[in-house]
C-alpha cells in the first residue's frame, strides 16, 4: 500500500509535464485544427530559457546587486521563463504556420517537425553537445506521511501544473479572448468573419500554448535538473498522443490523459522491467484507441475548446 | 520568370534529344570517368574522383570549387552536352524504333541501359556504391509512403516502424538460415543457397510488415479524422520498444553479419519492381479511388467505391514495400539496430515525400534523390545539415505547399517517345 | 413490381423529425419530382435513400430486395446512383477518370491487376474507358475528357456529374437539383440530358428541383414535401392547382 502511494505520489509529479505540454497541443489543434509538432521542442527551448533566466538571476542575486531569496529567483525563473517562450511560439506560428494557412494540413504539420529539428540542432549549435544541469534553486526538504515519501519539489510541480490548468481553464472561460478562442475552435471560417481576427488568436494560443510548455520545462528541471537538446522528442510526442487521448480540444481531458499517461509509464514501471514502459504505455494507448476512437472526452468530427 | 532569350535558344538545342540520347549521354560520361577520371583529377588538381559530382569536395575544400567544377564540366557536362546535341537526329529516331516494338520488351530495353549507367558510375569507388544503394532504397521508401500520405491523403507515422519490421525479419531469416552466428546457432542451409533464397526473405519482410499494417488499419480506417496520425505514432513507438526488448534479435545492440546478398543489381531489381508495381497500381482506378476517397468521400460511395477497402489496401501494400525496403537496408548496411527507425527517420522520410511532392511518382524520386544526394553531400557540415535541410524544407512548404513535383505519375510511353520540336517539353 | 420502392420511411436529427413517413413507388422509365421548401427535408431523403445515413424507420427496397442499413457503396453498386445538389467532385481528377470511377465495383481484374498490370487489367481499363469516353460524347463534353474538373465551368462539371452518376449503369438515379446555378443556356442543355437519360437507357429518375418550370415539364408525377412530410402527391397538373402546396410552397404567387 505504501508503495502504491508512494508510485502515486511519484505518478503524479511524472504526469504533470504531460499534462501541461499535452495542453500546448490540444490548444492549437483546437484552433487551427492542425497538431503543432514543434511543440516538444518548444518544451525544450523553455527549460533551456529557464535554464538561462535563472542562472542569470542567480548571479545578479549572488553579485549583491539584486539580493533575492531562492524561491523567489524560482517564482521569477518561472515567470519570465513562460513571458519569452510565448514569443518562440508566436515565432514559430508566425514562420511556420501562418503562410500555410491554406496549404493542405499536412505541409504545416511538416513546418513545424522540421522547425522543431531547428530548434534541436540550433540548441546543439549554441551550447554544444554537453548536457547542462539545472541550478538547485530550493533545498530538497523531505516529509514522511506514513511511510510515503514526499518532497517539497514533488509538491510544488504538482501543485504548480495544477494552479496552471486551473489558471487556464479560468482564462478560456471568462475572458474576451478565451471565448473568441472557443468561438474560433467551434467554427473558424465564420467566427474571423464576425470580427475575431484569426491571426491574433492563432499567435496567442501559440504564445499560451508555449508558456505552459515553459513551465513544463522549468518544472522538469528542478525536479530532474539534467537538460539536453533531445529532450523535447521523447516528452513532446508522448504528450502528444496524451492530447489526443483526451479528446482533442478539450482542456480537462488533456490535463487528466497527461496525469494518466504519467501513471500508466510509472505503474508500469513498478511492476515490469522499466525497459518495458513504452511498450506498454503505448500498446495501452493503442488499445483505447481502438475502443474510444475520439479519446476520453473527445466528439466525433469535431475539435471544439471545451472545458 | 522566363530565362533569358539567349539562354532559352541555348537550352532549346537540347529540347529534341529523347530520353534514349540522354542515356546515351550519361553513359559516355560514366565511361569517360571510368577510363580516364583519375588522371583528369589529378590534373585539374583534386586528390581523387571527386564521388558525388563534386558536391563532396566542395564543402570540405572550397578552395577546390573551381577544379571540381571544371572537373565536372569536364567529365560529365561537355561530353554529356555534345553527344545528345549530336546524336539527336539517330537518337530519335532509335526512340521511335524502340517503341514500335511491345511497351514491355522497350521498358526492359531503358532500364538495362539505365542499370549499365548506375553499374559503371559505380563501380568507381565503394562509397558511390552505397550511396547509390542506400538512396534506391530511399525511393522505395519515400514512394511507398506517399501512396498514404499523397495519394490517400491521410497521414502515416508509422513508416519507419514497418521498415523496421522487414529489416528485422529478413536479417533473422538470413542470419539464422545461412550464417553462423553465436546467437542464432550454427548455418542451416549451405551459404551458396543464400542468394537464390534472399527474395523470400525480403517477402516475408515485406508481408510481415504488411501484417503490422493491419494492426494499425483496423482501427484507423474505421472512422475517419486524424486517427491514423496517433494511431500509427503509437504504433511506430511499439515496434521501436518491442524490438529494443525482445532478447531474441539481441535488444538494442542490434543484428549484425547479415550476408552481403545486397548488390547493386539487387537492389536495383526491387527498386525498379517497387516503382513499376506502384505506378501500376496508382493509375489503376482500384487506386484511382484513393484519390476519390480523398477529395471526396461521400462522392466516391456514391459512386460505389468501398472506402475501407481502397484504404486498406492500399496501406498494406506501402507498409509491404517499406519492408521490402527495410529488408535491403538490412542487407546492404549488414546492421539494423532498432534506434535507426525512430523519430529521425520518420522525419527523414516525410521530409523526402513532401519535398519532391505529393501524389507523384516522380515527386518521390526526385525528393528521395535530392534529400539523400544533400545529406550526403552536406556530410562535412556535420550538424550543421540538420539546419539547412529543415530551411530548404520549409521554403519548398511555404511556396509549393504539396511538393516540387505533385500529382505526377509515371507515363512510359510519353516518357520513352522521340521528341520533335522545342516546344514541346516534358 | 416498383424498382424502387421507399415504405413509411421516417429520421431524426436530435430531436427534430426530419423525414416523416415517406413512400415512393417508381417503375423503370418513370420520373418523380420532388418538390418543397428549402430544409423540407429532400435532400435528406436522397442520402437515406442513398444510405448515407440509415432511416430509423421503414424501409427502402430495389427490386424488391431489401437495401436500407447497407453502406452507400453496396446501394450503389446496386443499381441506385445520384448527384449532389453542390457538385461533390474530386479536384485532382480528370473527367474521363471521373467517369471510370463509376465502374469501380464492376472492376474484375483485382489486386493482381491493380499491382502488376496484368494483360486482363489493360484490357479492362480500355473497355471502361471507351464507354466512359461514349458517356461523355452523350453528355456533349468529350472534348473536355483529359481536363482536371477544377478548371471546367460549372455547366460543364454539372455535366461531369451527371456522366459519373450515369456510368454506374444504374436502375434508379437521383438528382438532386441539376439545373441549381445554371443559365438558361445550360439549363435548355441538362434537361435534354435528363430526357436522353431517360428515354434511352429507360431509368427511374427522382428529381430535385426549385425550379418548377423543369419539374412540371419533365415529370409525371411529383410529391410536395414541407416539414419532412408528403403534403400532396400528384400530376404536375393537379400539383399546380392543390391549395395545400400553393399555401404552404408557392405562397399567393403564381406558378412559373
Amino acid at each position: 500500500m505504501v508503495i502504491f502511494l508512494q508510485n502515486l505520489v511519484n505518478a503524479l509529479q511524472w504526469g504533470s509535464f504531460y499534462a501541461l505540454i499535452a495542453l500546448g497541443y490540444s490548444m492549437v489543434y483546437s484552433i487551427l485544427m492542425l497538431f503543432n509538432f514543434a511543440h516538444g521542442d518548444i518544451f525544450m527551448v523553455g527549460a533551456y530559457i529557464g535554464f538561462g533566466v535563472s542562472v542569470g538571476l542567480i548571479g545578479l542575486a549572488h553579485s549583491g546587486l539584486l539580493p533575492m531569496p531562492h524561491w523567489l529567483i524560482l517564482v521569477l525563473t518561472i515567470l519570465v521563463s513562460m513571458f519569452l517562450t510565448s514569443f518562440v511560439g508566436m515565432i514559430v506560428e508566425r514562420v511556420g504556420y501562418r503562410p500555410l494557412r491554406n496549404a493542405p494540413r499536412a505541409s504545416a504539420a511538416i513546418t513545424g517537425l522540421m522547425i522543431g529539428i531547428i530548434l534541436e540542432t540550433g540548441n546543439l549549435i549554441l551550447l554544444g553537445a554537453r548536457r547542462v544541469s539545472f541550478p538547485s534553486l530550493i533545498e530538497t526538504a523531505t516529509y514522511d506521511v506514513g511511510g510515503v515519501i514526499l518532497t517539497n519539489k514533488k509538491i510544488m510541480i504538482v501543485g504548480v501544473s495544477l494552479l496552471l490548468s486551473l489558471a487556464l481553464h479560468q482564462f478560456v472561460r471568462r475572458t474576451k479572448w478565451g471565448m473568441a478562442m472557443r468561438a474560433m475552435a467551434f467554427d473558424s471560417v465564420v467566427v474571423p468573419l464576425m470580427g475575431v481576427p484569426l491571426n491574433t488568436m492563432a499567435a496567442l494560443t501559440f504564445a499560451i500554448g508555449s508558456a505552459l510548455a515553459a513551465a513544463a520545462g522549468i518544472l522538469f528541471g528542478v525536479a530532474y535538473p539534467v537538460l539536453d537538446p533531445y529532450m523535447g522528442i521523447v516528452f513532446g510526442w508522448k504528450a502528444f498522443v496524451a492530447a489526443i487521448l483526451g479528446g482533442r480540444g478539450s482542456i480537462l481531458g488533456a490535463t487528466l490523459a497527461g496525469f494518466l499517461l504519467g501513471f500508466t509509464e510509472i505503474f508500469v514501471a513498478m511492476v515490469f522491467p522499466s525497459t518495458l514502459r513504452d511498450l506498454i504505455a503505448y500498446s495501452i494507448i493503442l488499445l483505447i484507441l481502438t475502443f474510444r476512437p475520439h479519446g476520453f472526452f473527445g466528439e466525433p468530427y469535431s475539435a471544439r475548446l471545451r472545458l | 520568370m522566363a530565362p533569358p532569350t539567349t539562354f532559352r535558344t541555348f537550352r532549346a538545342g537540347w529540347s529534341r534529344v529523347p530520353l534514349i540520347g540522354w542515356l546515351f549521354g550519361a553513359l559516355l560520361a560514366v565511361t569517360l570517368e571510368r577510363l580516364v577520371g583519375g588522371p583528369l583529377a589529378a590534373a585539374v588538381g583534386l586528390p581523387k574522383i571527386p564521388a558525388l559530382f563534386g558536391l563532396d569536395i566542395m564543402l570540405k575544400k572550397p578552395l577546390l570549387i573551381p577544379n571540381a567544377f571544371l572537373y565536372v564540366l569536364l567529365v560529365y557536362g561537355l561530353p554529356m552536352g555534345f553527344a545528345t546535341r549530336a546524336s539527336i537526329a539517330p537518337a530519335n529516331r532509335l526512340a521511335a524504333g524502340l517503341l514500335r516494338l511491345p511497351i514491355t520488351v522497350t521498358t526492359f530495353v531503358y532500364i538495362v541501359f539505365l542499370y549499365v549507367i548506375f553499374h559503371v558510375w559505380a563501380e568507381v569507388n565503394d562509397y558511390r556504391a552505397l550511396v547509390l544503394k542506400l538512396t534506391l532504397i530511399a525511393i522505395m521508401f519515400t514512394l511507398s509512403l506517399n501512396v498514404i500520405n499523397g495519394y490517400m491523403g491521410e497521414f502515416s507515422c508509422s513508416h519507419p516502424g514497418f521498415m523496421a519490421l522487414g529489416a528485422y525479419c529478413a536479417s533473422v531469416f538470413s542470419l539464422g538460415l545461412f550464417v553462423d552466428t553465436r546467437f542464432f546457432g550454427t548455418a542451416l542451409l549451405p551459404p551458396a543457397l543464400g542468394p537464390f533464397v534472399f527474395p523470400v526473405a525480403l517477402l516475408l519482410g515485406g508481408l510481415l510488415a504488411a501484417a503490422g499494417a493491419l494492426i494499425v488499419a483496423v482501427p484507423s480506417f474505421r472512422t475517419r479524422g486524424d486517427y491514423l496520425a496517433i494511431i500509427s505514432l503509437a504504433f511506430l513507438f511499439i515496434v521501436k520498444s518491442l524490438i529494443e526488448n525482445l532478447e531474441y534479435v539481441r535488444g538494442p545492440r542490434g543484428l549484425s553479419g547479415q550476408p552481403d546478398w545486397a548488390n547493386l543489381p539487387t537492389v536495383f531489381l526491387w527498386t525498379v519492381a517497387c516503382i513499376w508495381s506502384i505506378n501500376n497500381f496508382v493509375t489503376s482506378t482500384i487506386g484511382k479511388a484513393l484519390n476519390a476517397v480523398r477529395d471526396n468521400e461521400m462522392a466516391a460511395n456514391a459512386m460505389t467505391v468501398d472506402t475501407r477497402r481502397t484504404k486498406m489496401v492500399a496501406f498494406l501494400f506501402a507498409a509491404f514495400w517499406a519492408g521490402i525496403a527495410g529488408g535491403l537496408f538490412a542487407h546492404v548496411l549488414r546492421y539494423v539496430n532498432p534506434g535507426t527507425f525512430g523519430i529521425q527517420s520518420l522525419a527523414e522520410v516525410l521530409a523526402m515525400v513532401y519535398f519532391g511532392g505529393l501524389n507523384s511518382v516522380y515527386g518521390s524520386i526526385v525528393g528521395a534523390v535530392s534529400i539523400s544526394l544533400l545529406g550526403e553531400a552536406l556530410r562535412p557540415l556535420e550538424i550543421f545539415k540538420w539546419i539547412i535541410i529543415p530551411l530548404l524544407l520549409i521554403l519548398v512548404m511555404i511556396y509549393r505547399p504539396t511538393g516540387l513535383i505533385a500529382f505526377k505519375d509515371v507515363d512510359v510511353t510519353a516518357l520513352f517517345r522521340p521528341r520533335t520540336g522545342p516546344d514541346e517539353e516534358v | 413490381m416498383p424498382v424502387l420502392e421507399v415504405r413509411k420511411m421516417s429520421h431524426n436529427f436530435g430531436g427534430l423529425r426530419a423525414v416523416n413517413g415517406y413512400h415512393l413507388e417508381i417503375d423503370a422509365g418513370q420520373i418523380r419530382g420532388l418538390i418543397g421548401p428549402n430544409g423540407a427535408g429532400k435532400t435528406t431523403i436522397f442520402n437515406l435513400i442513398s444510405g448515407v445515413y440509415a432511416p430509423a424507420e421503414g424501409e427502402v427496397s430495389l427490386n424488391g430486395r431489401k437495401v436500407n442499413g447497407l453502406p452507400p457503396h453496396r446501394i450503389a453498386a446496386m443499381g441506385i446512383s445520384r448527384t449532389f445538389q453542390n457538385l461533390l467532385l474530386w479536384r485532382h481528377m480528370t473527367v474521363v477518370e471521373h467517369v471510370k470511377m463509376a465502374h469501380y465495383s464492376r472492376i474484375r481484374y483485382g489486386l493482381a491487376g491493380a499491382f502488376f498490370g496484368t494483360r486482363k487489367r489493360h484490357r479492362e481499363e480500355a473497355e471502361i474507358e471507351e464507354k466512359a469516353l461514349g458517356l461523355l460524347e452523350m453528355m456533349g463534353i468529350r472534348h473536355l475528357a483529359g481536363q482536371v474538373v477544377l478548371n471546367l465551368p460549372y455547366g460543364a462539371q454539372r455535366r461531369v456529374e451527371m456522366a459519373r452518376a450515369l456510368a454506374t449503369e444504374p436502375r434508379v438515379l437521383l438528382l438532386d437539383e441539376p439545373t441549381a446555378g445554371m443559365n438558361p443556356e445550360e439549363l435548355v442543355r441538362i434537361m435534354e440530358i435528363i430526357r436522353r437519360a431517360h428515354d434511352e437507357l429507360g431509368l427511374a429518375i427522382l428529381l430535385i428541383e426549385h425550379r418548377l418550370k423543369v419539374v412540371m415539364e419533365l415529370c409525371e408525377r411529383i410529391q410536395t414535401l414541407n416539414f419532412g412530410e408528403v403534403i400532396a402527391e400528384g400530376t404536375p397538373e393537379e400539383i399546380r392547382n392543390d391549395p395545400k402546396v400553393i399555401d404552404a410552397y408557392l405562397g399567393k404567387e403564381s406558378l412559373i
